[in-house]
């Protein structure tokens, strides 16, 4: 029989290698799989933040985390959505709020029902029918237990520290059994694959299989031929991440804040014991410290001068896993920080590596599945973050005049194009994001579908008066007996 | 509320009524107008006689009792389907409506089985399957609503008497406001400018106008073929069989709750059991075979002398690169046709029909609700169309042409990948939209003879003897519950045997 994998070796740094090496030694390590990481110095500041969806929480399980340690040791707070402000040029605002599933009455979208309503007349916008993001708006979160099918049982995602959550799982990774070295110095690659990673000190790391979690950089499968990274620039046109702190909001608001300014959007996101900023924009529309000049403006926070600026540039690797190599994070695909995305998509290579581990050493077809899975998921997260700045109505600035223009995705065309005709949501394999999502902010960006499904016109309009009212009462009670985002995180 | 669309559907073979029926079904004839043209001297294929278990939506979807419908089409229960002689001469395997096993260890049952076989435990794969044990005992009852149970790890579908049952939701339509008319369809008036159908002109010099119009007319697809000249993409490359003798015969043999399938020299024998008769057919390839030899061999093949003379049909595999253009919609025969292998064509019917409801557009159609439409169902028949590849590709049958034909030809790219991780690790991917979940896939490679090389890794957690334990457990249990069963006689007596009159109306 051919040899198994016996070895792994992560290079990398932060939450991608240690959540990465984590998830292999639990899933692997009871068939005697060893997991070593050598660790690159961090890029995480201490203004850094991570936002993450609530699907983070599956991650989680996966690799054994307690929600409240994990907060506690993360300055952690639990979030019901993110708000947009400013996406419009006016001062329309709207939550994408993160309800567990669609509303639907009797098995049809509650947006088509909606959607007539509004043709009719109705006033009340279509965010007020979303626990979720009625939820957000007033504080509140939701307990998680309970009926999953009530109203109320609503999801939450999380800002953490950034350097507290890479410790938080560094330190995890440690007691599972992972090793750790740093010193890296460089890879030894043969026959485009990696043969071993060479240490500052000479010495060699041999292993079956290596793990590019190094971000960016990609040290390792930047070195193999085929690795070539298809940019997305075009679509996405921050070229600049900043990051900064300000004092922490009280009350604790229950969602992030995604503002549109001329040069991109600045991104707000309460913590325990400060507010985290991260702003994506381009270098071509402002300088570092404008931005940061125009998010105090904007937000009337005082922000500390630990501000920190780094490139970006977002796109795909075309084949992240190769040879006995395969990228993860970062290293595979980036998408700017906007919908709370970027551990997800660690999260999705993650599983997927779980669910494709190699079954011998040597020999690895999995590479083509992996790389198939990686490029839907990033596909369909790209159309997300990209419909925001499509549909965006700022005019006369140069950034969002281009954005405006529709030039491809393919992919995203069709969605917008079904959405307007029908209010329907083109889902694709690998989701991220549900209709209800969808539906939330491309109703939230103002693209009103032009027509309803004809079943909701069997339902008498009295009647569906009636449904609306009842709907919005159900909901304002479900949320008043939710705690706010404080009493949640110090139960009485 | 909005005037009524007004549709034309042309065609009244499965797919022009169960357009019917659905749409005035389920959206209630004040959102729309159906008329139906059908030519009697034309007719209906009339066969399609195996369905599967999504069906059963659909008649949900209508309100139809179950057991009534059976009933009135001479039904009997399907679990699945037996490939014999297929992988090689001499063998038989079953693709089942359920899942083999469950998950143990945290991976799926596929790897463990592997493993066990691996270290010198080889068990039938279908030993862990509650719908074949089922089945092989000629034994039906419905899925237990605990889920925890293994008699809820399966699904059901019909055998039925397609014609009966068009003709069962003729009168469900015509009831409820489906207007029906007799003549044949001469022309076909395009808008000079826009080129959308405007109306359909009928021997007699009726014209029927409409909003939009289903094309239900078969193979000849005269809407969307003819008049709009959307072009066909030919698949018979990979699926090279294109024709069929069909012959039923009396009920003979044991009345078992699943299709068999039967290998032959230039293609395949269907065998459908029904309640008062057998349905009998050889698909095959004209390329090579001749017609005089194919009718021989299917009726020396034959359980029982022949009620009639074996009827022949042509078809190509393939579809029609849009199945909806302007405002004209193709479903059935008239958009594409995949061989009744996996007896898929009724289930694409139906989903075209769910689709187009979603996607219902208005007198002025826009392209964008076509364009999803056309997009889900490109997906089903690629997916379908891969799936029925694998059968003819996987063989090691060396005794004829065909069969060597299909074994060295190229495969869609999108199959062989699958190939190459079954046979590399027992992995099979899951997809959202489209056919065959895992399970279908599994027993199909393995029974076209595709054995793993490998397993998950993670399967080895588990020490070796606390799986085979649970294994065998599964397995004794899987038996005792199938044995508990009642006959499917027994069954179809007890819940919807077919009046002798329905019987002699066939
Ligand atoms: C050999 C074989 C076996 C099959 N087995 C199965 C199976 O087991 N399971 C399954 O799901 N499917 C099966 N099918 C497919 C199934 O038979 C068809 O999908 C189903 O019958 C639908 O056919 P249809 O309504 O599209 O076309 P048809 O049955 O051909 O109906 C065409 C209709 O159009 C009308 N028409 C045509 N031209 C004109 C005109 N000029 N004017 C007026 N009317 C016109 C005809 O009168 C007729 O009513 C099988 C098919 C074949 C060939």
């Amino acid at each position: 029989m051919s040899k198994r994998v016996e070895r792994v070796v992560v290079v990398g740094r932060d939450a991608a290698a240690w959540l990465a090496a984590l998830a292999l030694r639990r899933a692997f390590g009871p068939v005697g799989v060893e997991v070593e990481v050598v660790e690159l110095p961090s890029l995480l500041h201490a203004v850094d933040v991570y936002a993450a969806l609530p699907s983070l929480a599956g991650l989680h399980r996966l690799v054994g985390l307690d929600e409240r340690e994990m907060l506690r040791a993360c300055a952690g707070v639990p979030v019901g959505g993110q708000r947009f402000t400013g996406w419009s040029g006016g001062d329309g605002a709207f939550v994408h709020g993160y309800d567990v599933q669609r509303l639907a009455i009797e098995d049809l979208d509650f947006l088509q029902y909606w959607i007539k309503a509004r043709g009719e007349g109705l006033r009340v916008p279509f965010e007020d029918f979303s626990p979720a993001a009625s939820a957000a708006k007033q504080g509140r979160i939701g307990r998680g237990d309970g009926d999953p099918s009530s109203l109320g049982a609503l999801q939450h995602g999380y800002h953490l520290d950034a350097r507290a959550y890479a410790a938080l799982a560094r330190r995890k990774a440690l007691s599972a059994g992972v090793r750790a070295r740093t010193e890296f110095a460089a890879a030894e690659f043969d026959a485009n694959s990696i043969a071993a990673i060479r240490l500052d000190d000479g010495s060699r790391i041999e292993a079956d299989l290596f793990v590019d979690a190094s971000g960016a950089e990609a040290v390792l499968i930047g070195g193999l031929a085929g690795s070539d990274f298809e940019s997305w620039g075009r679509w996405l046109p921050g070229d600049r991440i900043l990051a900064a702190s300000a004092p922490a909001l009280k009350p604790l608001p229950a969602f992030a804040q995604i503002s549109a300014v001329p040069a991109g959007w600045i991104g707000l996101h309460p913590l325990r014991d400060r507010t985290a900023l991260v702003a994506a924009f381009s270098s071509e529309q402002a300088t570092d410290a404008e931005m940061l000049e125009s998010a105090a403006r904007m937000t009337g926070l005082r922000f500390g001068g630990d501000a920190i600026a780094a490139p970006f540039a977002p796109g795909i690797r075309r084949s992240p896993w190769i040879g006995n190599c395969v990228a993860l994070g970062e290293a595979a695909v980036a998408l700017e920080p906007l919908d709370s995305v970027q551990l997800h998509l660690v999260h999705a290579g993650i599983s997927n590596l779980v669910a494709l581990f190699p079954a011998t050493a040597g020999e690895m077809p999995e590479s083509v599945a992996y790389a198939n899975a990686i490029a839907s998921h990033a596909r369909n997260v790209r159309d997300f973050q990209v419909a925001h700045y499509r549909l965006n109505r700022r005019t006369g600035e140069a950034l969002w005049d281009r954005a405006r223009e529709p030039e491809g995705p393919v992919s995203l065309a069709a969605r917008l194009d079904l959405f307007g005709a029908r209010g329907r949501v083109v889902l694709y394999d690998d989701e991220t994001f549900e209709e209800q999502s969808w539906a939330a902010i491309l109703i939230g960006h103002g693209l009103m579908p032009r027509s309803h499904d004809l079943k909701v016109d069997k339902v008498p309009p009295r009647e569906q008066m009636e449904r609306f009212q009842n709907l919005l009462r159900l909901i304002a009670g479900e949320v008043r007996a939710m705690p706010t985002a404080d009493q949640w995180l110090e139960p009485a | 509320m909005r005037k009524p669309l007004e549709i034309v559907i042309v065609g009244g073979g499965t797919a022009g009524w169960m357009a019917a029926a659905g749409l005035v079904g389920i959206l209630g004839s004040d959102s729309v107008r159906v008329r139906l043209v059908e030519s009697d001297e034309i007719g209906t294929v009339g066969v399609g006689e195996a369905t599967l278990p999504q069906m059963r939506k659909f008649n949900d979807a209508l309100g139809i009792v179950e057991a009534d419908m059976m009933r009135r089409t001479n039904a009997s229960f399907k679990l699945g389907i037996e490939f014999v002689d297929w992988g090689y001469q001499g063998s038989s395997y079953m693709h089942p409506f359920g899942a083999h096993g469950r998950p143990i260890g945290g991976v799926a049952f596929q790897h463990q089985w592997i493993r066990a076989g691996q270290n010198g435990h080889t068990f039938p794969i279908e030993d862990f399957s509650f719908a074949i044990t089922a089945a092989r005992l000629d034994r039906f009852d419905f899925p237990d609503e605990d889920p925890a149970s293994v008699r809820a790890t399966f699904d059901y579908a019909y055998h039925l008497d397609a014609s009966l049952y068009a003709r069962f939701l003729r009168s469900f339509a015509e009831t409820r406001g489906v207007f029906r008319s007799e003549g044949k369809v001469v022309d076909v008036a395009l808008d000079p400018e826009r080129g959308d159908v405007v109306s359909v002109r009928l021997e007699s010099g009726e014209i029927l106008s409409g909003d939009f119009f289903i094309d239900c007319s078969g193979f000849r697809s005269l809407l969307l073929g003819q008049a709009l000249e959307v072009p066909f993409d030919d698949w018979s490359k990979w699926l090279p069989c294109d024709s069929a003798f069909a012959v039923p015969t009396p009920r003979a043999g044991p009345f078992t709750p699943y299709t068999r399938s039967t290998a032959r020299d230039a293609g395949w024998q269907w065998r459908i059991p029904l309640q008062h008769r057998t349905g009998n057919g050889y698909v095959f390839s004209s390329g090579f075979t001749d017609n005089e030899r194919a009718a021989e061999t299917l009726l020396a093949n034959l359980e029982a002398p022949p009620l009639a003379d074996p009827r022949l049909l042509r078809f190509k595999a393939g579809r029609r690169t849009r199945s909806w253009d302007r405002n004209c919609l193709a479903i059935g025969l008239s958009s594409g046709f995949l061989e009744p292998l996996e007896s898929t064509s009724i289930y694409l019917i139906q989903v075209a029909i769910m689709n187009f409801i979603r996607l219902l557009p208005e007198a002025e159609v826009d392209p964008a609700l076509a364009g999803e439409f056309n997009r889900l169902m490109n997906v089903e028949y690629d997916r379908i169309r891969d799936f029925l590849i694998l059968h003819y590709h996987l063989n090691r049958r060396d005794d004829a042409e065909l069969w060597r034909y299909c074994r060295a030809m190229e495969v869609p790219d999108s199959l062989e990948r699958k190939m190459a991780l079954f046979r590399h690790r027992g992995f099979i991917e899951q997809y959202k939209d489209g056919l065959f979940s895992p399970p279908s896939w599994l027993s199909v490679f393995l029974g076209q003879g595709l054995a793993p090389l490998h397993y998950h890794p993670m399967a080895d957690a588990m020490p070796l003897p606390a799986l085979l334990g649970e294994m065998e457990m599964l397995r004794s249990n899987v038996r005792t519950e199938a044995m508990a069963l009642p006959s499917h006689a027994l069954a179809i007596e007890d819940y919807c045997a077919a009046s002798v009159a329905a019987g002699a109306a066939a």
